[in-house]
């Protein structure tokens, strides 16, 4: 039997025992070292040869991943690690580092009970250390700390033991600070999650050299920092991975601290599940019952060159089987199980089964998407994943032969399905198809994988950036008439409160969701008890109040009001763009009597008109996106670094010392940050780093709206002049 | 002057001699095909028929830009055609009210429509019918099946023992006219559509009426569900209580089957 056949076989053995389970993830800002390190702990594990890990990057499968080295896709894989005796079964998420590709982490994070997060020695903690911490603690996961790249701190900054220890000591105060902050408001958190190096929750070491200490480690090897500064330094790095292995001490931490699936779900169910916490599901849920009704939760959806989509996932409840009939949320379908597996590698290996407290990897499931809960019966949902992603970018993806429109149609869905931060719109008349992502590289990454994977040659366009339009005041009534002026719909428009906005963002509030929940989340954002009992509709951020009593032959209308105001909404009044943040009230309709002049033709006409209109008379804004940005310089580079942010209608809000190297923290529109990286470099001579990340979106200064209006009104072959009643601006 | 004339049923002959001597003498001549047609002629069979050309509206022409059939009907005489009546059915009151707002006068000259048919063809009794109703295409109505409000309306007619004449859905899909890209909802599949309700209720078929070849047939829903009734347009009557002598007319224009009609 092959080494790997055999490790199979363990794993299967073991995925019965939920107390010898760790379902881990790694998580990190780019560059930290998350792959080579993951390459090393499968490599210690026997996955993959000792000689290549390192270079082999086995989990970065994806060929442009590769190239770039960067990782793009949550990749899964299993290992066995003996820890005290007793061997354990490892379940790893890899997640990407670039924060274009957030909603991977937040998902990757469902599925576990542990992060490890990574930090390099020499940068500290980043921007992105923050964002994924704060992904990882949103989802009760614990983490323990790894500071990777200590070789450099020996080899390149020649610093001492003192110093050494200084600056690492520094890294972890950083680290807790963090965790402190965010965990302060989370009640169920109740023990300290902070790191520390006595507890042996902290590690360090070096991923490509392989080797790695933490308190325990050196108490038993009886190495010092002293010896390995004398290794280090004479470059007997082979000797120092004999020594004191990189695997071993990084697994062992693992089994060590992270809590196995028995110890987590009891916390970690009420966090993601607002189901009944007395149903019998609860309970299995709670207990990693494999005999229990079968509950899984969707992380990722990948595709497999020969066994087509594979959905993988964490199951909490009861066992996953071949050939099982599951509910997916938000589809009236089942879906009949193909086959299970587990992943190893970038490789899936077909098992049996795979009961609770695992990650499987499952063909067949045809409806499934990236957040889709999956059960034996009909369940609520799992709480929507918490990534806050409304797309910043555009670009136009055409196909170069008009032969592989079908083909590329077909990509693009299936690119919205496995990355649910991606929106694409479909244009088969003009075979134009908009791609809409976190953000240049995100959609570049997009482009590229339909290019090499797809064998599709496409043209793509320049990047546009997307813009919202939001009310700013409460509207007068407004009146819309159908066309045939046999029917009426009496509207007005609010604004919503950035809370209510935020929580309909979160997914805490949806149409999803039971009603009786819905009322009281909104009502929990400050929404008045009547109107929150009204709610007949949410799209986007807006939501549609039904204020209308016992109107004849609406509930037969309501569907072609829904569907205007929905044009409505996705083409805001102004140019087109996204409507956000709008409270629409149907005060009053008048209907005919008879169904073919209360038509489509008719009713959608008149709610969209009368939407626009309220949302007018509301004084609508352009919004525009907006990044905050961090930037890392040698001071004498500061004033031109400074200046990028500045020149671009951006703000510079702090500017502090850190080490050797100045720290500038703004935020600039994402509009004007289109090619900042070239410009950033130049600028700086190459010696910046810098960092952005989406913040939402902003009211344009008023003098600027008429031009840019008018700019986005041509590109898009709109008539270039305004509705008249438009005179505020 | 803006005249509204009903071009009746079926083809350029339908129309009434009033309504002739009107759209001969116009200065303009406005029509819509939008919400119903004439299956047994053409735009240029009327227009060569009459010697007069007509301008074809689709429906934003009508309901959302009116001015330039207003504008002709201000300057000079402006017809405006439509199958069947302009007034019943599709009511263009709301042009003749905006006609009136801009001082034009109007004028109406009545035409044949399926309402007459529905009486005139079957025998069952005009007073004894209650609210019409259209049937949409499934999806049209933006739900499945049947609307609601049509279920309810034909039961409230029967509960009063009233008829109920059921409009059959024409998808229209550019408005241009006669030839363009239509589909009418044929009898049969109405039929199959309110079966699903009532499979064993009594239907009429009328298909073609105001032509040389009308055909009337009377049977259960889920019958008729099975049958063709050869080409367009056709309507679905849904009877109520059913008087003798419109028993007797359904057996002997109708091949009504014995075992659905009341006894005496
Ligand atoms: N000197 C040194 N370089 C490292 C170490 N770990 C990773 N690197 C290098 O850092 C770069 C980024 O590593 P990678 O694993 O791709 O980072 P990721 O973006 O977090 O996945 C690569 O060039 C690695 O070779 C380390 O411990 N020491
Ligand atoms: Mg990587």
């Amino acid at each position: 039997m092959g080494r790997r056949k055999k490790i199979v076989q363990e794993c299967e053995r073991l995925m019965d025992k939920p107390e010898n389970i760790r379902n881990i993830a790694i998580a990190a800002h780019v560059d930290h070292g998350k792959t080579t390190l993951t390459d090393n702990l499968l490599a210690g594990a026997g996955m993959i040869s000792q000689d290549t890990a390192g270079e082999q990057l086995a989990m970065d499968t994806e060929e442009d991943e590769q190239e770039r080295g960067i990782t793009i896709d949550a990749a899964n894989v299993s290992m066995t690690h003996e820890y005290e005796g007793d061997n354990h079964l490892i379940n790893l998420i890899d997640t990407p580092g670039h924060v274009d590709f957030g909603g991977d982490v937040t998902r990757a994070m469902r599925a576990v009970d542990g992060a490890l997060v990574v930090v390099d020695a020499v940068e500290g903690a980043m921007p992105q250390t923050e964002t994924v911490l704060r992904q990882a603690l949103r989802e009760g996961v614990k983490p323990t700390l790894f500071i990777n790249k200590v070789d450099r701190l020996i080899s390149e900054l020649q610093e001492g033991p003192q110093e050494m220890q200084d600056r690492l000591l520094s890294v972890i105060h950083d680290v807790n600070e963090l965790i402190r902050g965010m965990t302060e408001e989370m009640d169920d958190i109740t023990e300290d999650w902070t790191v520390g190096v006595e507890d042996g929750t902290v590690g360090f070491g070096s991923a490509l050299y392989k080797w790695g200490v933490s308190m325990p480690s050196m108490q038993r090897t009886g190495m010092d920092f002293g010896d390995i500064i004398d290794l280090e330094r004479a470059d007997k790095r082979q000797e120092l991975h004999d020594r004191t292995p990189l695997s071993d001490v990084v697994l062992d931490m693992v089994c060590e601290h992270f809590p196995n699936p028995l110890d987590a779900q009891p916390r970690r169910i009420p966090r993601i599940w607002r189901g009944d916490a007395e149903s019998d599901l609860a309970g299995t849920m709670r207990l990693v019952d494999e005999d229990g009704e079968l509950v899984m939760m969707v992380t990722d959806i990948g595709i497999d060159p020969h066994a087509g989509e594979i959905a993988a996932g964490r199951v909490f409840s009861g066992t996953i089987e071949k050939g099982q009939e599951l509910y997916v949320s938000g589809t009236a379908r089942q879906n009949r199980v193909q086959s299970v597996g587990i992943y190893m590698g970038g490789e899936r290996e077909e098992v049996e089964r795979v009961p609770a407290g695992n990650i499987a990897a499952v063909t067949g499931l045809k409806d499934a998407i990236a957040g889709s809960t999956v059960s034996s019966v009909e369940m609520t949902p799992f709480e929507s994943i918490e990534h806050i992603s409304e797309p910043v970018i555009t670009k136009s993806v055409e196909a170069r032969n008009m032969d592989d429109l079908p083909k590329l149609i077909e990509t693009l869905q299936q690119v919205a399905k496995e990355d649910p931060t991606i929106q694409v719109e479909i244009n088969e008349e003009t075979g134009e198809h908009l791609i809409s992502g976190q953000g240049e590289l995100h959609l570049e990454v997009i482009g590229q994988r339909i290019e090499r994977n797809q064998g599709i040659p496409i043209n793509t366009g320049e990047p546009i950036v997307v813009y919202r339009e939001a009310p700013q005041e409460a509207s007068g009534e407004v009146e819309g008439v159908s066309p045939n002026r046999h029917n009426k719909f009496y509207i007005t428009v609010e604004t919503l409160s950035d809370d209510i906005v935020d929580e309909i963002q979160l997914g805490n509030v949806s149409m999803d969701m039971p009603e009786l929940e819905r009322r009281e989340a909104l009502q929990e954002a400050g929404m008045d008890k009547d109107t929150s009992q009204n709610v007949e509709h949410i799209h986007g951020t807006n939501i549609l109040i039904d204020d209308t009593k016992g109107i004849q032959h609406l509930n037969e209308t309501m569907e072609l009001v829904v569907e205007g105001l929905e044009e409505a909404l996705d083409d805001g009044p102004l140019a087109a763009e996204p409507v956000q943040g709008a409270l629409i009230r149907l005060h009053d309709a008048k209907l005919h009597e008879d169904t073919i002049h209360r038509g489509p033709a008719q009713v959608i006409p008149a709610v969209r008109e009368a939407v626009h209109r309220s949302l007018i008379d509301g004084e609508i804004r352009l919004l525009e996106p907006i990044q905050d940005v961090r930037i890392d310089v040698p001071s004498e580079h500061m004033g031109a670094a400074s200046g990028e942010i500045q020149g671009r209608r951006g703000r510079v809000d702090d500017m502090y010392q850190e080490g050797d190297l100045m720290v500038i923290e703004g935020i600039a529109p994402v509009e004007e940050m289109i090619g900042f990286s070239s410009d950033i470099r130049s600028a700086t001579e190459g010696r910046a780093s810098w960092n952005t990340e989406n913040a939402g979106f902003r009211v344009l200064a008023d003098n600027l709206q008429p031009d840019l209006i008018e700019e986005i009104r041509q590109r898009k072959g709109m008539k270039l002049e305004l509705p008249p009643s438009v005179d505020y601006i | 002057m803006l005249t509204f004339v009903g071009l009746g049923l079926y083809d350029e002959r339908s129309i009434t001699v009033e309504g002739r001597d009107a759209l001969r003498a116009a200065d303009h001549a406005f029509a819509e095909f939008y919400t119903s047609r004439l299956v047994g002629t053409s735009v240029d069979a009327l227009e060569s028929h009459h010697g007069i050309d007509i301008e074809i509206r689709d429906r934003a022409g009508v309901e959302r830009n009116p001015d330039p059939i207003l504008d002709a009907a201000e300057a000079g005489d402006a017809v405006f055609l439509t199958a069947g009546d302009a007034m019943i059915s599709t009511t263009h009151v709301d042009l003749r009210l905006r006609a009136v707002d801009r001082g034009i006068d109007t004028r109406v000259v009545h035409g044949v429509t399926a309402q007459s048919a529905a009486s005139g063809l079957t025998g069952l009794q005009n007073y004894r019918f209650g609210k019409a109703v259209t049937l949409p295409f499934p999806r049209a109505h933006g739900g499945d099946g049947v609307p609601n409000s049509v279920v309810d309306s034909v039961a409230a007619n029967r509960e009063r023992g009233l008829h109920t004449l059921v409009y059959l859905d024409i998808k229209v899909d550019d408005g241009r006219g006669p030839d363009a890209g239509e589909r009418f909802m044929t009898a049969d599949v109405a039929a199959d559509l309110l079966a699903a309700e009532w499979p064993d209720r009594l239907a009429v078929a009328v298909a073609r009426a105001g032509s040389p070849d009308p055909l009337v047939v009377a049977d259960r829903l889920a019958a008729l569900a099975d049958r063709d009734f050869g080409d367009p347009l056709h309507l679905l009557v849904i009877p109520g209580e059913i008087h003798h002598v419109e028993a007797d007319a359904l057996r002997t224009l109708a091949e009504a089957p014995a075992s659905l009609l009341p006894e005496r």
